[in-house]
């Protein structure tokens, strides 16, 4: 029961993320809610969950909830390289505004424009 | 129509490239063309060796990689007036007299993008491997894009300034030689396809792509599409 409660906690968690995330990265939000949904499902109704291992082929429906988690931990991977994206888009913009900034005050003081405008 | 010699931008993005890049600059300086070169953070002193060749050197404070670099020089040249941009590898793979024959082909077909094929026209020895993985690269862009294209990888291509104002570069590395293409078919605008020659040499191939390069070209295409 104490493992039920702890786990329900934890995707409870899952989903207030996925509910963040999905406006940055729709696939991403979606995919969590899905798994979430499932494990909370499984760890609930853990018949089903043996039932549907044996299915699949995974021993016991415990291992299937192990494996849905390590499911959510690589989803949340994968968001996390995304938001790095982001973040150096952000970089990228910052950087070019600079560098063209600098060019052209470079410019402007020699118009000739063949010196290095560091 | 005859397009003006100093209407015609063409733009490098440079990094650690002093060995070739004073070479390359005044290839193209020698013909006439105002060309821009971002060094993109180098520390080997690209940007005064450009500079000193003649090109106009925008510098960017760290490494931000081959497609932020070109976008910063389509930025700045768009903004400085420019009315035909070439891109043009600056590792020396590329000649400054095959760009005339890229601006023809945008005024005689009134195409706004012309892009290189070293696959057209005269034949060039491309390594065997770098033949293989472009002829996959470019099946991928013909099925994902629609364009009839012969050479997807091809840096030397030229535009006019609608075209280069519809691409809006977001994946900073080598995945923006695909970005370029995908947004050239979004456009709707035309495009063309001109035979240029790369010259290969062990300087050149050794900066190129490999099979890994490819493989995470691809990832980062996908992993642009999972968010906004």
């Amino acid at each position: 029961m104490i493992a039920q409660l702890l786990l329900t906690a934890m995707l409870f968690a899952i989903l207030l993320y996925a509910t963040m995330t999905y406006r940055q990265a729709p696939i991403i939000g979606l995919l969590s809610v899905a798994a979430a949904f499932g494990g909370l499902y499984f760890v609930w109704v853990p018949s089903h969950a043996t039932r549907l291992a044996e299915l699949v082929g995974i021993g016991r429906g415990v291992d299937l909830i192990l494996y849905i988690w390590v499911g959510i931990s690589l989803i949340m991977l994968l968001n996390l390289h995304l938001k790095l994206r982001s973040q150096l888009e952000l970089i990228t913009l910052l950087a070019r505004k600079i560098a063209i900034a600098d060019a052209v005050r470079s410019l402007r003081l020699d118009p000739e424009g063949t010196r290095d405008m560091c | 129509m005859e397009v003006p010699l100093h209407d015609v931008w063409v733009l490098m993005a440079a990094y650690n490239e002093a060995a070739v890049i004073a070479g390359v600059v005044a290839d193209a300086r020698a013909i006439g063309y105002r060309v821009v070169v971002v060094d993109d953070g180098s520390q080997d002193g690209t940007g005064a060796l450009a500079a000193g060749a003649g090109a106009l050197v925008i510098r960017h404070p760290i490494n931000l990689g081959q497609g932020a670099a070109l976008q910063t020089a389509l930025d700045f040249s768009l903004a400085e007036g420019a009315q035909f941009i070439v891109t043009f590898d600056a590792d020396g793979q590329h000649r400054g007299s095959d760009i005339a024959g890229l601006i023809d082909a945008l005024v005689r077909h009134r195409a706004d993008f012309a892009l290189g094929s070293r696959f057209l026209g005269r034949p060039t020895s491309v390594p065997p491997s770098r033949r293989l993985l472009l002829r996959v690269a470019t099946w991928f862009t013909r099925a994902t894009t629609g364009l009839a294209i012969t050479d997807s990888h091809n840096g030397l291509r030229a535009m006019t300034r609608r075209g280069a104002g519809c691409i809006h570069l977001r994946q900073n590395r080598m995945a923006h030689a695909s970005e370029i293409l995908h947004q050239i078919a979004d456009s709707g605008l035309k495009y063309v396809e001109t035979p240029v020659t790369i010259h290969y040499n062990a300087y050149s191939l050794a900066k190129g792509q490999s099979l890994i390069d490819a493989l995470l070209i691809l990832l980062d295409l996908f992993a642009r599409r999972l968010h906004r």
